[in-house]
């Protein structure tokens, strides 16, 4: 039988990068084969170009033994390719059932949507999926995880041979991921072959039974999963083995810098208290949605608290805006870096001086040249890779935008920084890297407070770990010792299956 | 270790977005003043002006024909500099032709028909445009309505208000108060050399001040700026009430070099600003823009309708040459965008 899917030599290129070169991969029927590399690799390029969303330059692709010409994206649908997107494709003022079925809903007479049948079928697709909304809801009242779901739906609701997943957990929780996985195990059951492109290890150990694995556009190596183990794959993905070890060097954490108590901004956060003394790199650990980065941005002056209490330094404060909290010495690294962190289409330097515009400027008036010294300075001590400060931040990979974003709050030197998500979106090299100026800023005194969603990081990193669930904080312990076991036992014990949020109606 | 961040790290920027190249050679130049927008406009200027006086040496280049054209863009000269201001912090003002109308009627009012004297007059309407500034900026960041609704609904009801006012304006106002838009200084009218003021004077401040920087940072991404510290709202209100004293100010020097307060002053003229606030670099998802591109964008359009003027092709051709130019400038942006690589 010929494979379901035979890409050979596969070469594309974009302006001044080679994305793919002769890559060449090969899916059997009823594989979920797995496309791994940092970002930047080109597995994604692979993706659209399978699912005949760009074009590739050179080399052909073989499926079920006919050679696939250029293909538009619905044309790739029809032949049972179907590709769900990393970032939304759907429209939010539409329902779902409209979204899954867009430009393709059933008819009845005199070419008459067919409300009805498309809810019903919408319905069972989401119920499959182990979601159970309203077909009849607009997509813009969902949380992001589930309009994932959505996407999801809307790839299946066609006949599929080959499903492509781009990234597909990213914004899901873990009961959800596991419901993708039942779904996944079902279609390749019935012989459906996916590709899964993923920079999880865990997922690809999980799900996955062979991958490929991608570096700089080029193919670094094919493995069975059950053969391989992950150093070899991150071998693989970098060229060298990373180590993210926890550093064994106790620091000495110093007096309570931070102390939060019963602090409350519903419907998101209803009772947190914690505290993080100078020096110390204290995690708030917990699932999506339980209330983490709420917690943050409440005590940053960001979102508005309705109770509780917050302490800098011994002092009840209470904070306005995020204004107030800068001047009390506290930055915040918000999670979202292209939405709520930088200005993309300016440059590093005017990106940096944005929290310190009274820093680089003498008496009224803004000097560039200071703010560009500035940015000097952080281009080398955080080792920014970047031709000048002059570079559009949108122009930069996502470890070097993450760098930027850190180093815009260093301007300020903050005793305390909140850092929501350290490394979302970058790769493993600049992680390691990341990592190492953490620890740093610790160990100057600095009090750290970093909201993870990846254990290993939370691992890493904390010298305590503080647990959330359902906007309250559940527990605590020291990150020396901790476990994922552990720390997963104590956010899953106490989430209940709806938050107190979604029951309010609330989206994040 | 960090020897391989630094290579594995810039290799991996656009791998994932793909952009065109089209290898055209002329592109260099074009490139070149696709990049300053101001530099664009002040050569398209120099050779409509250059080319004017070339053929009709007996009707541009005359200091009569120069100070008409001069003072013709004083008025939007001053509302371009509010406008752009906003513009940069992602909003906009459609309601300025009818503050203007509301800013020289209360002007006129209180002078032509309460005989106060012409500076209570002046700082009557000042204070009438900064109060309209006022109650768009509230609207805007208090209630959260989007500008385009909110200065649309005020655009209505400035010019409600004027109307009930003074329904049929007032004329004459009194001649101390026309003094001071019709004394001449150089050869040229008041409004000019006002508008010669607040364009340097704003010109400088945008671009070189503190507090007006952070404008850019709001229209850049406004949630970014609200998580870095900056005022998001209060400086929002402070640029419409700045859009609405510069509305007021041209309105009242308008009422006051016709010596009269017409009502129907100002109608369609926020159009025409915008226009020339785009064309002068500004974009409407805010974070980008010069007054001086504002300004030459005026004197753009100014002399654009001069020309039509002075040729005979006749003036409904302005219209249709300045949309072009407007798509011109505009399509020259995505062509820079497509070479950014």
């Amino acid at each position: 039988m010929a494979p379901r899917l035979e890409a050979r030599s596969i070469t594309k290129r974009f302006p001044g990068v080679h994305a793919l070169d002769r890559v060449s991969i090969t899916v059997e029927p009823g594989e979920v084969h797995a496309l791994l590399g940092e970002n930047g690799a080109g597995k994604s390029t692979l993706g659209k170009i399978i699912g005949g969303i760009y074009d590739r330059d050179e080399g052909e692709i073989l499926y079920d033994g006919r050679p696939l010409g250029a293909i538009s994206e619905p044309e790739a649908g029809a032949l049972g390719i179907a590709i769900v997107h990393q970032e939304g494709s759907l429209v939010r003022q539409l329902t779902i059932a409209d979204n899954v079925f867009a430009g393709r809903q059933p008819t009845g007479l005199f070419n008459r949507v067919n409300e009805k049948a498309m809810v019903a079928k919408t319905a069972e697709l989401m119920h499959q999926l182990g979601v159970d909304i309203d077909p009849r809801r607009r997509v813009g009242e969902l949380s992001s995880a589930q309009a994932q779901v959505v996407e999801i739906a809307k790839a299946l609701s066609q006949d599929v041979r080959l499903l492509i997943l781009d990234e597909p957990t990213a914004a899901l929780t873990l009961t959800e991921t596991d419901r993708l996985f039942d779904v996944i195990r079902r279609l390749t059951k019935a012989g459906v072959s996916v590709i899964y492109v993923s920079h999880r290890m865990a997922e690809i150990f999980t799900i996955c039974d062979r991958v490929s694995v991608l570096k700089d556009g080029r193919l670094t190596g094919v493995r069975r999963v059950a053969e391989t183990s992950t150093d070899e794959l991150i071998r693989l993905m970098v060229g060298r083995e990373v180590h993210f070890a926890r550093e064994t060097t106790s620091r000495n954490a110093g007096k309570v810098r931070l102390k939060v108590e019963r602090l409350s901004a519903k419907p998101f956060v209803t009772n947190a208290s914690f505290e993080v003394r100078t020096g110390e790199i204290v995690c708030l650990a917990g699932l999506v949605g339980s209330g983490r980065s709420e917690t943050c941005e409440a005590l940053f002056g960001a979102r508005p608290r309705d109770g509780g209490a917050v302490q800098v330094d011994g002092k009840a404060v209470n904070f306005k805006g995020p204004w107030d909290a800068m001047a009390a010495g506290i930055g915040m690294v918000p999670e979202d870096r292209k939405d709520a962190g930088l200005f993309l289409s300016m440059d590093i330097a005017r990106n940096i001086s944005a929290t310190v515009l009274s820093k680089v400027s003498s008496a009224w008036l803004v000097s560039e040249s200071s703010a560009e010294a500035l940015a000097n300075r952080f281009i080398q001590d955080l080792r920014i890779a970047t031709p000048s400060a002059k570079r559009a931040v949108g122009d930069l990979s996502g470890g070097n935008q993450q760098k930027v974003l850190l180093a815009k709050w260093l301007a300020t030197e903050p005793h305390i920084l909140i850092v929501d998500e350290p490394t979302r979106g970058v790769d493993v090299g600049a992680r390691a890297e990341i990592y190492r100026i953490m620890r740093e800023l610790a160990a100057k005194g600095m009090a750290l407070l970093v909201v993870s969603s990846d254990l290993p990081e939370v691992l890493t990193l904390a010298d305590r770990i503080v647990v959330m669930a359902d906007g309250r904080t559940v527990g605590e312990m020291p990150g020396e010792g901790a476990t994922e076991e552990a720390v997963l036992r104590l956010a899953t014990q106490f989430t209940s299956l709806q938050t107190p949020a979604v029951q309010a109606g609330a989206h994040p | 270790m960090s020897d391989s961040v630094m290579k594995t790290a810039p290799s991996s920027l656009p791998v994932e977005s793909p952009r065109q190249t089209p290898a055209l050679l002329p592109s260099r130049i074009i490139l070149k003043l696709a990049n300053s927008r101001e530099l664009m406009l002040f050569v398209l200027i120099v050779l409509l002006a250059g080319s004017m006086a070339i053929f009709y040496p007996n009707n541009f280049p005359t200091s009569y024909n120069i100070s008409a054209v001069l003072l013709n863009a004083a008025q939007n000269g001053i509302l371009v500099t509010g406008m752009m201001l906003l513009m940069i912090a992602g909003g906009f003002d459609l309601s300025v032709g009818s503050t203007l109308a509301l800013a020289g009627v209360w002007a006129g009012v209180v002078v032509g028909w309460w005989g106060w004297p012409a500076e209570a007059g002046l700082a009557v309407g000042l204070v009438v445009g900064a109060l309209a500034g006022l109650v768009n900026g509230l609207i805007v960041t208090r209630l959260g309505i989007n500008a385009l609704i909110a200065t649309l609904a005020t655009m209505t009801i400035f010019r409600g208000l004027t109307y009930l006012t003074a329904g049929t304006g007032v004329t004459p106002i009194g001649n101390d108060f026309k003094a001071y838009g019709q004394s001449v200084m150089f050869g040229i009218q008041m409004p000019f050399w006002v508008m010669l003021a607040v364009v340097a004077v704003g010109a400088w401040s945008v671009a070189r001040t503190r507090y007006f920087r952070q404008f850019y940072f709001i229209g850049g991404n406004t949630r970014a700026a609200k998580l870095s510290g900056i005022r998001v709202e209060q400086l929002t209100t402070v640029g419409f009430i700045l859009m609405g004293v510069l509305a007021g100010l041209a309105g009242v020097l308008g009422a006051s070099r016709l010596n009269s307060a017409v009502v129907s002053a100002g109608i369609g003229v926020e159009l025409s600003v915008i226009t020339a606030t785009v064309l002068g670099g500004a974009s409407l998802k805010g974070g980008e823009g010069t007054v001086i591109g504002g300004v030459l964008g005026v004197l753009f359009i100014a002399l654009v309708q001069n020309a039509m003027i002075i040729n005979g092709v006749g003036i409904y051709w302005q219209n249709i040459i300045i949309g072009l130019v407007l798509l011109l400038a505009v399509s020259l942006d995505r062509f820079k965008q497509a070479h950014r690589a």
